[in-house]
């Protein structure tokens, strides 16, 4: 499952982050490989909070985070993108503005293939797209939306994505389609993935590891096969 | 050439609403698209007018003045968009209160240094010494020649802000107004964008300052004062904040009100122009720019959404 050579795709260590002083990750350790890690917890458990310091948009507190071999915890945002981690925020994953292909020209402005082929990628994979490409993004349904900024983080040609709550609030039949499109992703692309989840019947079924999140605090790590009802409860609790 | 038809005030009264238009443009680019609230339009305009006006003015120039004109001129230019630089790269990742703080503070630094640093700049006296790089016979038509040539420069600007409306990089722009924490987990365009507008916003600026100064022929702490952002600003959000259109046609109504009509055209009592009509003019500036903002953010003839005028462009 991970067993790759060379550095892993992100450790973070005694992360700590927060808003205002107050802080919310206490002490999370993270080692993920090439798989799909997925970050499970409660409304308010800190998911967002972890993924956007991953991303480095909140501040880290204490503790380091090395990204491909090397340390990231001192650059900021603008240079984690270039490095290949794509970011597809919880809300607000679109440009309002702009339509549909603009944004994912947006996304397409790092990295090396050409713009075209990796367009023609996106639109293999979210069909829905090609028809909505000149539709002002702010006029989108939440779904649309949704794999509008998927496809945007895409067109980055990212490594490692880092997904929040991809499917909150969306129709089950969206919700199937997604997690869908995440395994895709990631064996078809080899694109690993970090997944911030509510919902964990689904996430646990594309997950190879799980790490169940409470409270800021990591409660367990485990592969998703041997997590039981009772911890997920347990760390679910608040 | 004969210029009795023209008024020696109606060259002055456009002349401002040509370099305010200018200004509104170049603040098109960073207000109405990228939303970033440039409160110092006016440190840059500043800085380019008298990093001209000192180069051109303090060195004994061993070729012509044309020559010592251009290179000034250029100079003025180039300090004002490394400026813009320095500031945009210090603000790029600050919030909206911090924009604000950041440039207000900016222009009003350029404002001290105009008056304090009077070895250079000659202080709270000003400099003298500006000329036209040319002499085509009387002060009106040198004045009428230069209207010309600046408007020439207002025009390009208003083609570059055009070109970048089609550019990725001005769609990277409209971006980032609209979704700021998203365009900063984007990396590095979205950072290189916010530099790169602030230096080219901020050259540009330069530019209309020293070429300001030369029609003022004389440089004073009085012209780095806040009413040239308001006034921008204003001319701006009148003409709607979206689109190019906006800063022309709102300079032209804003600029051309007060310093065409009002100057020229309304019988006033003369002893009005030198206090009260310059503070009215504050005022309503002030007033229009906070009721525009607070309801009517797009600007009052604004409401040509960007959507239609895509559909216009792609014809659907
Ligand atoms: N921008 C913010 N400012 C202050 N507190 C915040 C902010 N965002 C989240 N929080 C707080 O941080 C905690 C974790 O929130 P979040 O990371 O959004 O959790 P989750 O994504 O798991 O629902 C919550 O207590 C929330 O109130
Ligand atoms: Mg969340």
């Amino acid at each position: 499952m991970s067993e790759t050579t060379g550095p892993r795709m992100l450790e973070a260590s005694g992360l700590r982050s927060g808003y205002h002083g107050v802080t919310v990750l206490k002490d999370i350790d993270l080692d993920v490989g090439n798989e799909v890690f997925t970050v499970l917890g409660a409304n308010g458990a800190g998911k967002t909070t972890l993924l956007a310091t991953l991303a480095r948009l909140v501040p880290l507190t204490s503790g380091s985070i090395v990204f491909r071999g090397d340390n990231v915890s001192a650059i900021p945002a603008f240079e984690t993108a270039a490095r290949g981690m794509g970011y597809v925020p919880q809300e607000r994953g679109v440009f309002p503005e702009l339509t549909v292909l603009e944004n994912l020209n947006v996304g397409g402005m790092i990295g090396e293939r050409s713009p075209e082929e990796r367009m023609r990628e996106v639109f293999d994979l979210f069909p829905d797209l090609e028809a909505l490409q000149g539709q002002m993004a702010g006029t989108l349904s939440g779904g649309e939306s949704r794999m509008v900024a998927c496809g945007r983080a895409l067109m980055q040609d990212p490594a490692l994505l880092l997904l929040d709550e991809p499917t909150a609030g969306l129709s089950p039949l969206y919700v199937d389609m997604f997690f869908e499109k995440i395994q895709e992703i990631h064996q078809d692309k080899g694109v690993s993935i970090i997944l911030a989840e509510q919902n964990a019947t689904k996430a646990l079924e594309v997950a190879d590891r799980v790490m169940v999140l409470s409270l800021g605090e990591s409660f367990a790590v485990k592969d998703a096969a041997e997590l039981t009802t009772d911890q997920l409860k347990e760390g679910y609790r608040i | 050439m004969n210029l009795d038809w023209l008024d020696a005030f109606l060259i002055s009264g456009l002349f401002s609403v040509v370099v305010i238009v200018g200004l509104g443009l170049l603040l098109h680019l960073q207000l109405g698209l990228t939303r970033i609230a440039n409160f110092g339009v006016v440190g840059f305009f500043g800085i380019g007018m008298y990093s001209f006006g000192v180069l051109f003015t303090k060195v004994d120039w061993p070729f012509g003045d044309f020559w010592a004109f251009l290179i000034s001129l250029a100079f003025g230019t180039f300090v004002a968009g490394l400026s813009g630089l320095l500031v945009g790269w210090l603000i790029a990742d600050l919030d909206e209160d911090g924009v604000l703080v950041g440039t207000l503070g900016f222009a009003t630094a350029v404002a001290i240094l105009a008056t304090t640093e009077d070895g250079l700049t000659g202080g709270a006296r000003g400099l003298g010494g500006l000329r036209f790089p040319y002499d085509v016979g009387s002060v009106k038509a040198d004045e009428f020649l230069w209207l010309i040539i600046v408007s020439i420069v207002v025009a390009l600007i208003l083609l570059y802000v055009w070109w970048v409306h089609r550019t990725p990089y001005g769609r990277l722009l409209i971006g980032i107004g609209g979704n700021e924490p998203l365009a900063r987990s984007l990396g590095k365009p979205a950072f290189r964008a916010k530099l790169w507008l602030f230096a080219v916003g901020s050259a540009g600026m330069g530019l209309l300052g020293a070429l300001f100064g030369v029609m003022e022929r004389f440089l004073a702490p009085e012209n780095l004062g806040i009413d040239v952002t308001l006034a921008a600003m204003v001319a701006l959000v009148i003409g709607g904040t979206a689109r190019a259109w906006g800063a022309v046609i709102g300079g032209f109504l804003v600029i051309g009100f007060f310093d065409i009509i009002v100057q020229s055209y309304l019988p006033f009592p003369r002893e009005w122009y030198g206090q009260a009509i310059p503070n009215i003019k504050q005022i309503v500036f002030g007033a229009v720019l906070i009721t525009v903002l607070l309801f009517r953010p797009l600007g009052i003839l604004g409401d040509m959404r960007r959507d239609k005028l895509m559909r216009r462009v792609h014809g659907g």
